[in-house]
């Protein structure tokens, strides 16, 4: 049964899919995070958006935290997911103070925005927010890739071959923008950020395809349309 | 497309039912459920009931991307930055809080 088949609006299952996947995702250990962790920050960054009536209060938002998130990183969570457009390398640097490591701050920018992501998209089709799995047992695979080095970011990303090595080719192929770079240093959240584009942007082979339309009923310019004014209200110069 | 439209909704984006795209996209991430019913039932009427799944999936989709950039600190890409100028100071995206995180690498 399709993740959305409660919609009246018809959605490809490659995109219900790769939402499902995430959610479950969600449940699971990160690279850093403890799938208890996970939830707390998930759990956070949706009552921020329903505190600021971007989202609505779902009747089964499923499972609850059990994690008790330090108020500096609660702050940092809620800045992310309600008011991105006033995060900023002093909101970084407070996340650092509070103990949070480059790849665990990249870890949490990544579900939170994921987060973010996947309820915005139930608001869209008019469904309620998906509910939160059970936090499952395991730990933390502390990945950290030796590829990602200081570049322009807040955090160390794995560059462009041929400097980011085999690791870059095996993620990115000959190139990535920065904004699919961003995650690099926590490489699972960098596939899930790929995963998320490809079912709801464009395939990125396509991307400058203009002629290809990824969503029926929608042509590339009317595609960009949605993107670049959900940016421009984002305040998001990149 | 007339970029100018994205940060000026009140012009024509020269796109066909751009001014319904513009209503949906504003009211996806807004906080105005009402609006976000009425621009939902106005764009499936316009564009067809799969539109409403394409067009929330880009919303959603750049609402992850713009969290990404801004959380990360990412700057924009060179070759995109050197084309950009005029863009950039037409639309005020230069004023952008976020537009930091490239101008402090100049």
């Amino acid at each position: 049964m399709s993740f959305y088949s409660d919609s009246e609006f018809p959605v490809r299952d490659d995109l219900a899919d790769a939402h499902a996947a995430q959610f479950e995702r969600f449940a699971r250990a990160g690279i850093w995070g403890s799938a208890a962790q996970r939830l707390a920050v998930i759990s956070e960054a949706r009552q921020s958006c329903i505190d600021a009536g971007m989202l609505e209060a779902p009747e089964d938002g499923g499972a609850l935290p059990d994690v008790d998130l330090p108020e500096d990183v609660r702050a940092i969570i809620r800045c992310l997911a309600a008011s991105p457009r006033d995060f900023d390398m002093d909101t970084y640097q407070r996340a650092r103070d509070a103990g949070l490591s480059d790849p665990k701050f990249a870890e949490l920018v990544a579900i939170v925005s994921f987060v973010v992501n996947l309820d915005v998209y139930a608001r869209g089709i008019g469904v309620p927010l998906r509910p939160f799995a059970e936090p499952q047992p395991g730990t933390p695979s502390r990945e950290l890739p030796v590829e990602a080095v200081p570049e322009q970011a807040f955090v160390p990303t794995i560059p462009n071959p041929p400097e980011g090595g085999a690791l870059a080719r095996e993620l990115y192929g000959p190139f990535k923008p920065y904004i699919m770079r961003a995650l690099s240093i926590v490489p699972d959240e960098f596939r899930a950020h790929v995963e998320l584009e490809q079912a709801q942007y464009v395939l990125l082979p396509k991307i400058m395809n203009f002629d290809y339309n990824h969503h029926e009923g929608l042509t590339r310019p009317q595609v960009e349309v949605v993107a670049g004014r959900v940016s421009a209200i984002n305040d998001c110069f990149y | 497309m007339n970029p100018e439209a994205l940060v000026r909704p009140e012009l024509d984006t020269g796109v066909p039912s751009g001014d319904l795209l513009l209503e949906f996209a504003a009211a996806i991430i807004g906080t105005d459920l009402a609006a976000l019913d009425k621009a939902r039932t106005a764009l499936a009427e316009a564009l067809g009931p799969a539109a409403v799944s394409g067009a929330s999936a880009v919303a959603a989709n750049f609402s992850k991307n713009d969290r990404v950039a801004n959380g990360i600190g990412i700057p924009i890409d060179d070759m995109v930055f050197k084309g950009t100028e005029d863009l950039r100071e037409q639309l005020g995206l230069n004023a952008y809080k976020s537009a930091e995180n490239t101008f402090r690498h100049l």
